[in-house]
């Protein structure tokens, strides 16, 4: 197990979408919410960040009563700053390598597991599946296929918010964790198994994949 | 680049009680000076006339018992630990009375000259008045080095805003709401503090090395 990772999760954004009034960290699947499905897999790491903003007291509630050692982090600007900032606010005071990953990201756990152990830096991909989402195309360079930039209109991997980059090389961003990465590509892709939940469709469909053990 | 200079609240921050409600027995009245303390801690009560209050109702208690009874008050090892290490870059900030807390200063190992606190004049083992009630936002202003300010009161919330790094530290109580409102960061668990802030020192150490 790696122990010069920092794992920031971001937890601020408002998640209104879903129309649940949380969240959506704190969205339950199987009587468990995404963020301690998260901390579940990711219980053998000592450094989690979690950044939190809308909410805060309720994410810090939750995560407390199922693990303590939590560095929270605040962007109090959550209303006007997406999770670029957040991650930025996270990787502060970070370790040599900084994972970034989304509160209400479901994910494979050992896909999750294979990300932050990955030897160096990589972006996440995943089928697309969700509306107008933003992809990446790649190429194979030295025979690995890297992300070569983040595009509304090509590109064979949706971004799933996952990334594992080196702390040092970041720089400030107020929107999308993709905008801090562009400057550092190409880095290599590394294909995860996810659910987005934006819908009470996409909810039911996440409910039935936990079920299934991550299986379709 | 400058080294940064770490300012720690005293009650339930560095101790693990709140300091004030464990002297009341003395003088019988525990229910009003916890109210008092509670309130105060939430931001219910401003905390210079609130002090001033409870500091009249143990008055009558002689300054070296209080001064016994404060030095026994059970405390958070991990971060004396650190204030240990580092005494020269840590500072103790407290609205507490230098003469109340000398002795516990003295057993955590910090020089007065890092206690920045209230003060009173006492004569024949008797309070006799507070002098000054310390305002912990101007201390952070009055530091030219970067501060790491940690605590978890109302009474901490400028002094947390004004930092470079403000954390609230929930060890003991929940952190207070206007406190948590200007903090940068929230942390419940001791060693996990301390590990942030080892992580702190040892950056400002790397920062100064790349100078040289």
């Amino acid at each position: 197990m790696k122990n010069n990772v920092s794992i920031v999760i971001s937890c601020a954004g408002m998640g209104t979408r879903l129309g649940l009034g949380c969240t959506k960290a704190l969205v339950e699947i199987e009587g468990k919410t995404l963020i301690e499905r998260q901390l579940e897999i990711l219980k053998d790491y000592d450094d989690i960040r979690i950044v939190v903003g809308y909410q805060a007291e309720k994410v810090m509630e939750v995560v407390n009563s199922v693990r303590r050692d939590i560095l929270y982090v605040f962007n109090h600007d959550y209303r006007n700053t997406g999770t670029g900032a957040s991650f930025w606010l996270g990787a502060q005071h970070a370790r040599e390598y900084a994972v970034a990953l989304d509160g209400d990201l479901l994910v494979r756990p050992d896909d999750l597991i294979r990300a932050v152990e990955y030897d160096g830096c990589c972006v996440g991909g995943t089928t697309p599946s969700t509306d107008n989402p933003w992809t990446m195309p790649t190429e194979t360079i030295n025979g690995v296929e890297c992300v070569t930039g983040f595009s509304k209109e090509k590109g064979d991997y949706e971004w799933t918010g996952l990334a594992k980059l080196k702390t040092a090389e970041l720089r400030p961003g107020k929107r999308h964790v993709f905008h801090l990465i562009e400057p550092m590509l190409p880095l290599p892709m590394i294909f995860l198994h996810t659910k987005e939940i934006d819908t009470i469709d996409d909810y039911e469909r996440a409910v039935r994949w936990v079920r299934n053990n991550y299986e379709d | 680049m400058n080294h940064r200079v770490f300012l720690f609240d005293l009650d339930a921050t560095v101790t693990k009680e709140e300091i004030l409600p464990a002297l009341s027995e003395q003088v019988g009245l525990t229910r009003e000076i916890s109210e008092l303390t509670e309130r105060t801690m939430r931001g219910e009560l401003p905390f210079k006339s609130s002090f001033l209050a409870r500091v009249e109702m143990l008055r009558p208690i002689p300054v070296s018992k209080v001064a016994e009874i404060v030095s026994k008050v059970p405390l958070h090892e991990g971060i004396v630990q650190f204030i240990r290490e580092h005494v020269e870059d840590c500072y103790i900030v407290t609205g507490n009375l230098d003469i109340w807390i000398a002795k516990l200063m003295k057993k955590i190992g910090l020089p007065m000259s890092h206690c920045l606190c209230s003060t009173a004049s006492a004569q024949d083992d008797r309070l006799i008045r507070v002098n000054s009630v310390v305002d912990k936002g101007r201390i952070v202003e009055q530091f030219v080095r970067p501060v790491v300010a940690v605590g978890d009161g109302s009474n901490d919330a400028e002094m947390v805003r004004l930092a470079e790094i403000g954390i609230g530290f929930g060890g003991v109580r929940p952190v207070a709401y206007a406190l948590m409102s200007n903090a940068s960061h929230v942390i419940y668990d001791e060693d996990r503090l301390c590990r942030f802030l080892r992580t702190l020192y040892e950056e400002e150490q790397e920062e100064k090395q790349d100078e040289e």
